[in-house]
C-alpha cells in the first residue's frame, strides 16, 4: 500500500509565472478549467481543452509532479473505464478519462503552486475571519505529514502479522481498526502538540494581528484572469453553437 | 541446513522511491546467524528504508534478497514477518487494542493456529515483560516508556529469527536502557540476529561489535564499530561525533600521555586511568 | 526579581489520580543556562509546562498552590500575553512549524502580537542571524533537516525577545552533529542575550558541561536545585537513573575503587585539568 499520490498534490516554492500569480487567479483557473470540462462529453473538444493545459503545466515546470499525480490516481482511471464502456461505449468512457484528467490536473495545478500561507491571505481577502483562513492553511501543511505518519502505520502493522482481508464487509471494516485507532489517536495527539506550541506563539492575543506579508493582483493577474474569461466564453459559445461546427469536432470511435 | 550461508544477503539492491528519490545504491551486505550489527548515519541515509526491504515493505527496484539462502521476492510480507520482527521507533504507531492483553493476541493470532497455544504464548510475553499487572489495562494509559516495552512485547512473542530494533535507546533512560541491554543480550544468547538501527554512537561502540555506516544511500563503511566509530573523518561524513571515550583518548595523547591502542570502552579507560593513577 | 517562582505548588491531569507535581517551589533567575534532569516520567514536562501558563489553562487539571510568572499568577494572564516573557520549543520540531516557509513560520508569533511590520524585519533578520539559518529562508518544513527545523524553531520563539528560554528535549529527533551544533548555539545565544535558559534533555554528554545550574526531579518532585558543579557532586544526582555523561562515570567509578578523589569532573577538559595536576 503507498500513499505516495498525495505528492501530486503538494506545494513546492518555485520561481515560475504560474507559482508567482496571485492565488485568486489561480481559483479562477482551477474553476473555469472544471467548468469547461464539464460542458463537453466528445472526445475532441475536451482533448483540445487538455492540450491547453500544457503549455501551463511547462511554464509552471510541474511536469514531473503533475504526472506523479496523474499515475497514482490510474486505478480510478481504470475504474471509470471499465464502468463507462460496460454500461454506455468506449468512446464516452475515453472522453470521460479526459475531462476528469482535465478535472484533476486544473486542481492539481492550483494545489502545486499556491502558497498555502498565500491561499489564507486570499481567504481573508475574500473576507472570511483569520482563524478560519489559517486552520484551512494548517491543514495543508500537514496533509504530508500525516500521510508519511499513516505509512508508518500501515508498515508498523503489516510487520507484526497484519493483513487486509478480501472476505465479507464486516470482516474488512473490522480489519480496519489495527490501522485506524492508531491513525486517529496520533493525530488527535498531534493537534494537541500543534494547539499548544500555538498558544505559545501568541495565537489568540487580543492584539490586533498585523500581517508581514501581502498579496498582490499584478498585470501579470490580469492577463492571466484576461485569458481565462476569454477562453470560458469562447467555450460557452461553441457550446450553444455547437451543431453549426465542422464534422471532425464530433469525432468519435466506433464502439 | 548448512551454517556457513549467510542469514541475511543483499546482492546490489536499489531502490528509487516513485517520487524519483533514490533510497538505496548497490547495496551489498551479507548478515551471518547470531550476529548484532548496528546500523548508523543521517537521517535519510536509507537506515529505514533498507530494513523495510527485509520483511518486503519494500521492494528493491533491482538486486535481490536472500533470507536462509532463499530469495524472498515470492514471498508475502506476512511470511517474512514470521522471520523478522521490526520494532518500529514510535510505538503510537501499533498500540491499538483495548487492553495490553489483546494487544499481544494480536500479534500471535496471525502465526498460531490453536487458540490454547496462543493463551499460553500470550502468558509467557505478559510474566517475561513484567505486564501481568497491567494484562486489563488499556495500551493508551501506559507511560511513554511501557508503551515502548509493549511494542516490543508484541514482536518479542512473535519470536522472530531475525530482530530489527529501530532506534531502541532513543528518550530512553538509563534504567530503560539496561533492561534493553539485557534483552539484548539474552537473545543474542539464543543464537537471534540483531539489527538496531541508532544514533546513539556510546551505545554502539560498547555494545555492538559491527557498524554499517550508510550516507546518501550507500553504504560508506562496515566493519568492526571500534574501527569505524573512531575514524574522525567517515564519522564527520555521517554525521556523528566521536564517542566520548575516544575523544578523551585523544585529548590525553595530546597531553602527553600514552594510552593502548585499543581502548575504546568505558571499562577501558577506566582500567587504563585505574593503572595510570595507581603509578603517581 | 525570579522570572518563574513556584510556591507549593500541586497539579494533576483531569482523569488522573496521581499528581504529576508534587509540591513545587523552585525559584528560576534571570541570566542563567539551567538544566532540568530526571527519569523519564518524573514530571520534566509537565513542569516545563507551568513555566508559561500552558498548565493550567491549555491543559486542564487540578492544581494547588501558586506560579508565578515574574509577578503575574500564572491562571490570570493570557498565555499570548506571557509568551513576550517565556517562550518554549518543543521536542518534535515538526509539529510547531505551522507555515510554509522560514520567514512566514518566524514571522507568526510576531504578526499575533500585533508588532508592526518594520519591526518584525528587522527582528527575522537579527534572530536569523542568531541562530543561522540565512540559506534557508524560502524552504519548507519538509524541504529542510530535523535540525534546521529545530532552528527555525527556536528562532521563532526568540523573535518574541523572551526573557526565560524553554526547551523540552530539542535533540530527541536530530542527529549526533546537528545535536551537537544546537546545543553549542543555545550557549551562544545565552551568553549574547544574558536571557535565562532551561532545558530537559537526554544527552548529558553535550549539556552538563555548559549549564551553570541543574534542577532534578524524581516521581513528581524537585529533588534538587543547586549550581552545577553541587549537583554532580552530590549523592543524589548518583543515585538516580539518568543518563550521565561518560567521563562522569569513568571518575565515579574511579572513586569507588579508590584512585581518585575529590570534585568529578563531567568533561573532557575538567578530566584533563585533574590529571595534569597529578
Amino acid at each position: 500500500m503507498s500513499l505516495e499520490f498525495l505528492n501530486g498534490f503538494k506545494f513546492l516554492k518555485k520561481d515560475t509565472f504560474i507559482h508567482n500569480l496571485d492565488p485568486r487567479s489561480k481559483l479562477l483557473f482551477a474553476l473555469i478549467y472544471t467548468i469547461n470540462a464539464l460542458i463537453f462529453s466528445e472526445i475532441i473538444p475536451l482533448f483540445l481543452i487538455f492540450i491547453t493545459l500544457i503549455p501551463i503545466l511547462l511554464l509552471g515546470k510541474l511536469f514531473d509532479q503533475w504526472i506523479r499525480s496523474i499515475r497514482g490516481l490510474s486505478f480510478l482511471f481504470i475504474l471509470i473505464l471499465v464502468l463507462n464502456t460496460l454500461f454506455i461505449n468506449l468512446s464516452y468512457a475515453v472522453a470521460m478519462i479526459i475531462r476528469i484528467i482535465v478535472m484533476i490536473s486544473s486542481f492539481s495545478i492550483f494545489f502545486l503552486t499556491v502558497d498555502p500561507n498565500e491561499l489564507s491571505l486570499s481567504l481573508i481577502s475574500m473576507g472570511i475571519p483569520y482563524e478560519y483562513a489559517f486552520s484551512f492553511s494548517l491543514a495543508f501543511r500537514f496533509v504530508p505529514t500525516i500521510s508519511m505518519e499513516a505509512q508508518n502505520i500501515i508498515d508498523a502493522q503489516q510487520s507484526r502479522g497484519y493483513e487486509m482481508q478480501k472476505d465479507s464487509i464486516i470482516n474488512q471494516i473490522k480489519n480496519l481498526f489495527p490501522l485506524l485507532v492508531p491513525l486517529i489517536i496520533c493525530s488527535i495527539r498531534r493537534a494537541f502538540n500543534v494547539a499548544e506550541a500555538l498558544e505559545s506563539r501568541a495565537f489568540g492575543s487580543d492584539n490586533e494581528r498585523t500581517f508581514y506579508f501581502t498579496i498582490n493582483f499584478t498585470y501579470k493577474d490580469w492577463i492571466f484572469t484576461t485569458y481565462l474569461l476569454l477562453f470560458l466564453i469562447f467555450s460557452i459559445f461553441i457550446r450553444i453553437n455547437f451543431d453549426l461546427m465542422p464534422n471532425w469536432m464530433t469525432w468519435s470511435l466506433i464502439i | 541446513m548448512n551454517g556457513k550461508i549467510p542469514k541475511i544477503v543483499l546482492d546490489s539492491v536499489n531502490y528509487t522511491y516513485p517520487s524519483g528519490t533514490k533510497a538505496l545504491l548497490d547495496v551489498n551486505l551479507n548478515i551471518n546467524k547470531s550476529e548484532l550489527v548496528g546500523i548508523m548515519g543521517k537521517n535519510g541515509a536509507g537506515k529505514t528504508t533498507l530494513i523495510r526491504t527485509l520483511n518486503g515493505l519494500i521492494r528493491p527496484s533491482s538486486g535481490r534478497i536472500f533470507i536462509n539462502g532463499r530469495n524472498i521476492n515470492d514471498q508475502s510480507i506476512a511470511q517474512l514477518s514470521k522471520k523478522i520482527g521490526i520494532i518500529f521507533q514510535n510505538p503510537n504507531h501499533q498500540l491499538f487494542s483495548n487492553t495490553v492483553y489483546e494487544e499481544i493476541e494480536f500479534s500471535l493470532k496471525s502465526i498460531y493456529n490453536e487458540k490454547e497455544l496462543v493463551r499460553k504464548k500470550i502468558e509467557e510475553t505478559l510474566t517475561l515483560f513484567d505486564f501481568q499487572r497491567y494484562r486489563n489495562r488499556s495500551p493508551l494509559n501506559l507511560s511513554g516508556g511501557e508503551k515502548k516495552k509493549l511494542a516490543l512485547a508484541s514482536i518479542m512473542c512473535r519470536d522472530p529469527e531475525i530482530i530489527v530494533f529501530d532506534e531502541p535507546t532513543l528518550g530512553q533512560d538509563a534504567k530503560e536502557i539496561e533492561f534493553f541491554i539485557n534483552l539484548l543480550r539474552k537473545e543474542q544468547k539464543l543464537g537471534k540476529t540483531i539489527i538496531i538501527i541508532t544514533h546513539n554512537v556510546e551505545f554502539t561502540i560498547e555494545f555492538i561489535p559491527r557498524t554499517i555506516l550508510m550516507s546518501n544511500g550507500k553504504i560508506l563503511a562496515d566493519g568492526p564499530s571500534k574501527n569505524i566509530l573512531t575514524n574522525e573523518k567517515i564519522i564527520e561524513q555521517a554525521s556523528l561525533i566521536l564517542p566520548q571515550v575516544s575523544q578523551f583518548k585523544i585529548a590525553l595523547n595530546k597531553l602527553g600521555i600514552k594510552t593502548p591502542d585499543n581502548l575504546y570502552k568505558e571499562d577501558d579507560m577506566i582500567d587504563f586511568l585505574s593503572t595510570y593513577l595507581g603509578s603517581k | 526579581m525570579s522570572l518563574v517562582k513556584f510556591k507549593n505548588f500541586y497539579f494533576r491531569y483531569k482523569g488522573n489520580e496521581e499528581y504529576a507535581l508534587n509540591n513545587i517551589n523552585l525559584n528560576i533567575e534571570k541570566n542563567k543556562f539551567i538544566l532540568l534532569a530526571g527519569e523519564t516520567g518524573s514530571g520534566k514536562t509537565t513542569l516545563l509546562r507551568c513555566m508559561n501558563g500552558l498548565i493550567p489553562q491549555f491543559y486542564s487539571g487540578h492544581y494547588r498552590g501558586k506560579v508565578e510568572i515574574k509577578g503575574n499568577d500564572s491562571t490570570q494572564v493570557n498565555i499570548a500575553d506571557l509568551s513576550t516573557i517565556v517562550g518554549i520549543v518543543f521536542q518534535n520540531p515538526e509539529n510547531q512549524l505551522v507555515s510554509m516557509n522560514v520567514e512566514h513560520e518566524i514571522a507568526f508569533g510576531m504578526e499575533n502580537l500585533g508588532f508592526p511590520r518594520d519591526k518584525i524585519r528587522k527582528k527575522i533578520e537579527e534572530v536569523v542571524q542568531l541562530t543561522g539559518i540565512e540559506s534557508i529562508m524560502d524552504k519548507a518544513p519538509f524541504e529542510i533537516s530535523g535540525g534546521e527545523q529545530q532552528r527555525v524553531a527556536i528562532a521563532s520563539i526568540l523573535a518574541l525577545e523572551p526573557e526565560l528560554l524553554i526547551l523540552d528535549e530539542p535533540t530527541a529527533n536530530l542527529d549526533p552533529l546537528f545535536a551537537q551544533n544546537i546545543i553549542n548555539l543555545l550557549s551562544s545565544i545565552q551568553k549574547k542575550t544574558n536571557i535565562t535558559i532551561i532545558i530537559s534533555e537526554h544527552r548529558m554528554d553535550l549539556v552538563v558541561p555548559i549549564v551553570d545550574e541543574i534542577i532534578l526531579m524524581e516521581k513528581s518532585r524537585v529533588v534538587a536545585q543547586d549550581k552545577r558543579d553541587n549537583i554532580v557532586n552530590s549523592d543524589i544526582f548518583n543515585k538516580l537513573h539518568i543518563n550521565k555523561p561518560i567521563i562522569y562515570s569513568i571518575f565515579k567509578k574511579l572513586q569507588t575503587r579508590n584512585y581518585y578523589q575529590g570534585d568529578i569532573p563531567i568533561s573532557i577538559p575538567e578530566a584533563l585539568k585533574i590529571l595534569k595536576n597529578k
